[in-house]
């Protein structure tokens, strides 16, 4: 109950909240119309007016960086603004592709601080 | 004149009928985790040669939140920091410390574990995020400068890590 109350007067007196998202969850590669590249889509709606710029990656099971092509590996995303974008990737890296990231890329304040930086990994669905 | 009226009856009749279509109402509902970053931290600078994230010297504790709609689909990942992103110049080196904890939950029985069941390596802390619903979780952050040395004057900025990533 106590919880509850925090969290209740937490969320009351959030005055500046901001948010990072990114979906799906899973997505899915498909074949794409371009020969050996496997494509995905995904959406990132960015709910910080702290961020303008957010980075995307591709990395494997041990978090290694995997290739992957999109439009522009850092998507200037203005606050309250979603975009949709597409990731490709060899066919041959199909089994090693494992995680595909965005990640917000933090201003420096002039104040003494300690910004939040925050990072969002969907892991690609495998068929077996 | 009675017959009129019924068959203006019967046809408005049937004409409200052709008319009812159903309209539909399309959705989609997808599992996703938000990181919202609810309180900015702030150093504070209680001596010299010490910035904290410390109330109770000056600073303020960052606080970011998960929210998850799906269970035992992703898990929290917070890294505190290890170096500033931005100072002045430094020529003595920074020792880090910091740790994460829990500091409210949505489901107090779902989420119960989450504090007991952390895994920290290094800066880093684990939370498996076994329910649907909000966490809130807060750092503290201290970087004391070697030898006890003054911090050069100008502004200091580090960054705390938040990821959540999917199972």
């Amino acid at each position: 109950m106590k919880n509850y109350i925090v969290a209740f007067i937490l969320l009351l007196f959030s005055t500046n909240v901001f948010a990072h998202d990114m979906t799906p969850t899973y997505p899915e590669l498909e074949v794409s119309y371009l020969d050996g590249l496997l494509v995905t889509e995904l959406e990132v709606f960015n709910k910080r007016n702290d961020v303008d710029y957010y980075e995307i990656a591709v990395f494997d099971e041990e978090w290694l960086p995997v290739p992957f092509v999109t439009s522009y590996k850092i998507i200037q995303l203005k606050y309250l603004e979603r975009v949709r974008f597409s990731v490709y990737i060899r066919s041959t890296d199909r089994d090693r592709a494992t995680y595909v990231c965005s990640k917000s890329r933090t201003r420096n304040d002039p104040a003494p601080s300690a910004v939040i930086s925050s990072t969002i990994c969907s892991k690609f669905r495998k068929d077996d | 004149m009675i017959k009129k009226l019924l068959l203006t009856t019967a046809f408005t009749m049937i004409s409200v009928a052709a008319n009812a279509v159903d309209v539909p109402i399309n959705g989609t509902v997808q599992s996703r985790c938000v990181i919202t970053t609810d309180t900015p931290g702030v150093f504070g600078n209680p001596n010299a040669y010490t910035l904290t994230t410390s109330a109770s010297d000056g600073g303020v504790s960052p606080i970011v939140r998960f929210d998850v709609t799906l269970a035992n689909a992703y898990y929290a990942q917070i890294t505190t920091p290890t170096s500033f992103s931005s100072s002045p110049s430094l020529s003595e080196t920074v020792t880090w410390t910091g740790s994460t904890s829990v500091s409210a939950v949505s489901d107090a029985t779902g989420m119960a574990g989450y504090e007991t069941g952390k895994t920290t390596f290094g800066q880093t802390t684990q939370y498996d995020l076994t329910a649907t619903g909000s966490t809130w979780f807060t750092s503290s952050s201290v970087a004391t400068n070697g030898g006890s040395k003054a911090f050069p004057g100008g502004s200091y900025t580090a960054v705390v890590q938040a990821i959540c990533v999917a199972q």
